[in-house]
């Protein structure tokens, strides 16, 4: 008898505690703050793109497809982005064909094969503070180091250029971004379950058989991502360029070859916008470097949307 | 040390509690029939036999939740030797319990007839002795008491000894007729008395494989003289 | 009657040993995880390992196919003979240990491929040359998957079910043909069905292989296995917790009078 008439008062307690939804001033004050801080912050970066837009968008009405593909030039009403775009490109390429291999392997070594000991935690530690130093310093080690090396191996093209050409950029920026694709690859090797690697050493495999086959392959999606990231931030690295030696000026490469494109003079698409925004003709700051911007952005847009697409293609359960 | 299936155990302690009380009645039982076979009262036989439904009952209640209790707990080891002590045990007391109704209705049967002297104080010793056998082997069940449960076949020599003496006495009253009847019908209560002992000593068996784990029959029938 | 009955006892014919382990001792780091076990492992037979949270059974598992090695600090000493030869021997490469001694995990953990990658990756960096189609059809009818995917061979194995996956994992450790299947909590993230067809399958597979299976499901030992080691923590002088092995018997003689006190409590609940 006891038993049941509690029952039935814990059931009225229930139901009355279940009643009445109560307003909370303190919750909807706080949810308010952090829409409006979103809000600021979207704003901010609306307005900018929108500047940007705005500027450059005479150019593309009056010239379209001419701008991107004209060459450097001093008079403005001729002056377009291809030579930088190829120079960009030029970099970007060489930074994954140098930074790639590295990052990976290093990445497998500190992940696969290094013992979990002090130099090993040191070593990781090291590679996150290296991610943040400043870009600026990457571009005075490439002029001390890479600069020299590349025009000693005869690369260093005419003697005006001396190794202040795309491979010395190309490798001072594979450097910079080299800590990026570690960490990213690192992650993305430590996010692949043990119970794979477990599977596979227990039907025999040695440990490269299970790299190859199983690990590398579940973190690839991981890795792809993350290098393709570390790219669009090498394409848009500015600092490192201005120290070993990118053209703000004007120079001719227009009818040279892929071999003095890589080894001479040469210009990157943040250079110039950094060049033509301190231009005396207000057309080359207030619309070309804008448009510039745009090439620039769109660019890095179509970079960071196909790691995107890469990622959510690859992307697998456990 | 923690008990981690309280509920269990308990049920185990339940199941042999009932098997204690089934035990007390048997044995009653069975000495009552004896009383009341050699006093002629049948109004006690009578009784006896309404009591045997008390321990059908208990049979059965026993019966049941063993039969849940191995369906839902799946005992093993000592508790799984426990289980299958107490589904013989109480197979064992049930019978204990008929034995003692079949005395009961041979009182009715013979109440007419002479009564010879030795034959009944021998029946009364036989009756006092398988009795003192159950009380016996139920308590040392209540204490897991390996030595008592090996006494009962030495407790159970003189019932087998009288058992095997009665034909010859019960041969020596051919002379009457009557009394001649009578002398058969307690052959029955002889042999009844005498299986009702070796119940007792099977029950004491089943103690001993609970305690050891080993089982094994305290008398070989085929080698018994 | 003239019939002699000897015993009683159904006492199991003594197979060859495939395994001979003796005064095996595990360390991790400064742990002590497995104290002088001593056990043998025999040929057509499945042995369960079972005892509480901690008490080494996993470990020494995983000393059979030297695991363990995986681990940095593990420390494995004592002997563990298989088919006479050390198993730590100095001599002995571990990656070809793990081609005789197949494992199934607790978790199933298929390779996220196709379910026919997942059979025939063994075999192919076992280097076997023979009809691979063939082989795996075979590894897969041995597991009793066979039939519930024959026709999506190529489909991730993701796609199983769990108790499929388990399966699956169970073909691969058998597709390479080893001598010995470890399996670690087989059933442990599986529900009571595919535990039960997992427990089945079993049976049929020691006809061919011997089986060392680790389970905190004592009825389940008592279900599949022949031999059971019972398995404890005890407490050091130092205070560390240490896996002692109590009791190694016919799983009949465990499950019904163990020899141990210890056993018994345990098996019976009243461990504490």
């Amino acid at each position: 008898m006891t038993g049941r008439t509690e029952t039935l008062d814990t059931a009225a307690v229930v139901r009355a505690s279940l009643r009445g939804r109560r307003f909370n001033p303190a919750g909807v004050a706080f949810e308010a703050t952090l829409l409006l801080m979103l809000l600021v912050s979207l704003l901010i970066l609306v307005t900018l793109l929108a500047d940007i837009v705005i500027g450059a968008l005479p150019v593309f009405r009056d010239r379209g497809v001419d701008f991107v593909t004209s060459g450097i030039s001093l008079d403005s009403s001729t002056a377009g982005v291809w030579t930088a775009l190829l120079g960009s490109i030029g970099i970007t390429l060489i930074v994954a064909v140098v930074a790639f291999p590295l990052g990976i392997g290093a990445a497998v070594y500190l992940e696969e094969y290094a013992p979990d000991n002090a130099l090993t935690r040191f070593l990781q530690t090291n590679i996150r503070n290296l991610a943040g130093v400043p870009s600026i310093v990457y571009g005075l080690l490439g002029l001390a180091v890479f600069v020299r090396l590349v025009d000693l191996i005869g690369l260093g093209g005419p003697d005006t250029t001396a190794g202040r050409n795309v491979i010395a950029a190309g490798i001072t920026l594979a450097v910079l971004v080299l800590p990026i694709i570690i960490i990213t690859a690192s992650e993305a090797l430590r996010a692949v379950p043990d119970t794979i690697r477990e599977a596979g050493f227990g039907v025999g495999a040695t440990q490269w058989e299970v790299i190859r086959h199983h690990t590398l392959p579940a973190a690839a999606p991981g890795i792809l991502t993350g290098t393709v990231l570390a790219l669009a931030r090498a394409f848009g690295e500015t600092a490192p360029l201005l120290v070993i030696g990118v053209a703000t000026g004007f120079f001719s490469a227009g009818s040279a070859g892929l071999f003095d494109r890589l080894t001479g003079t040469y210009t990157a698409l943040p250079a110039v916008v950094l060049s033509w925004s301190r231009q005396a003709d207000p057309v080359f700051k207030e619309n070309l470097a804008p448009a510039a911007i745009v090439v620039l952005l769109v660019v890095l847009f179509v970079a960071n949307g196909s790691a995107v697409i890469l990622r959510n293609r690859y992307e697998r359960r456990w | 040390m923690t008990e981690l299936r309280p509920h269990f155990h308990d049920e185990l302690a339940h199941l042999e509690r009932d098997l204690v009380v089934m035990g007390e009645h048997a044995g009653r039982m069975l000495s009552d029939s004896v009383d009341a076979l050699i006093a002629s009262d049948v109004p006690q036989a009578k009784e006896i036999i309404a009591a045997d439904d008390v321990v059908d009952d208990l049979f059965l209640e026993v019966h049941q939740r063993w039969l849940e209790t191995m369906a839902l707990q799946t005992p093993v080891a000592i508790d799984l030797r426990l289980m299958s002590v107490i589904l013989h045990v109480n197979s064992h007391l049930e019978r204990i319990a008929d034995l003692a109704v079949t005395i009961a209705k041979i009182t009715k049967k013979a109440k007419k007839l002479p009564h010879d002297p030795t034959i009944s104080t021998d029946l009364r010793e036989m009756g006092d002795i398988v009795g003192e056998m159950i009380r016996t082997v139920m308590e040392a069940f209540e204490a897991r008491d390996l030595d008592r449960a090996l006494a009962l076949p030495e407790m159970d020599r003189p019932v087998n000894r009288l058992n095997r003496k009665m034909v010859r006495k019960v041969a020596g009253l051919a002379s009457d007729p009557e009394l001649l009847e009578w002398g058969v019908r307690m052959m029955v209560v002889s042999r009844t008395l005498e299986r009702a002992g070796d119940n007792a000593v099977d029950i004491a068996e089943q103690l001993a494989f609970l305690l050891t784990g080993e089982f094994r029959e305290f008398t070989d029938a085929s080698h018994h003289d | 009657m003239g019939v002699a009955v000897e015993s009683r006892d159904q006492a199991l014919v003594e197979s060859p040993i495939v395994f001979d382990v003796a005064g095996l001792n595990v360390h991790y780091g400064d742990f002590h995880a497995v104290k002088d076990v001593g056990i043998q492992i025999r040929r057509n037979e499945i042995t369960a390992l079972i005892g509480p949270s901690g008490c080494g059974k996993s470990t020494v598992l995983r000393c059979f196919n030297r695991m363990n090695d995986l681990i940095e600090t593990a420390r494995v000493s004592g002997s563990i003979r298989y088919h006479d030869v050390d198993l730590y021997g100095s001599d002995v490469d571990p990656v070809q240990v793990r081609r005789h001694i197949g494992m199934v995990f607790q978790k199933p953990n298929p390779f996220p491929k196709s379910i026919y990658d997942n059979v025939a990756f063994g075999p192919k960096i076992a280097g076997f040359d023979g009809d691979l189609d063939e082989l795996v059809e075979q590894a897969l009818t041995q597991a009793a998957l066979w039939d519930e995917v024959k026709d999506k061979l190529n489909d991730s194995a993701y796609a199983l079910s769990g108790g499929q996956q388990q399966r699956l994992c169970i073909a691969r450790a058998i597709a390479t043909s080893p001598d010995v299947v470890l399996m670690d909590e087989p059933a442990s993230a599986l529900d009571p069905i595919a535990t039960l067809r997992i427990e089945d399958l079993m049976q049929g597979l020691k006809e061919n292989y011997s089986i060392v299976i680790v389970t905190h499901n004592m009825q389940q030992a008592a279900r599949v296995s022949d031999r059971t080691a019972f398995f404890t923590v005890d407490m050091e002088e130092t205070g560390q917790r240490t896996g002692v092995l109590v009791e190694f018997d016919e799983t009949s003689t465990i499950f019904t009078n163990p020899g141990e006190k210890r056993t018994e409590d345990y098996i019976t609940g009243r461990f504490g």
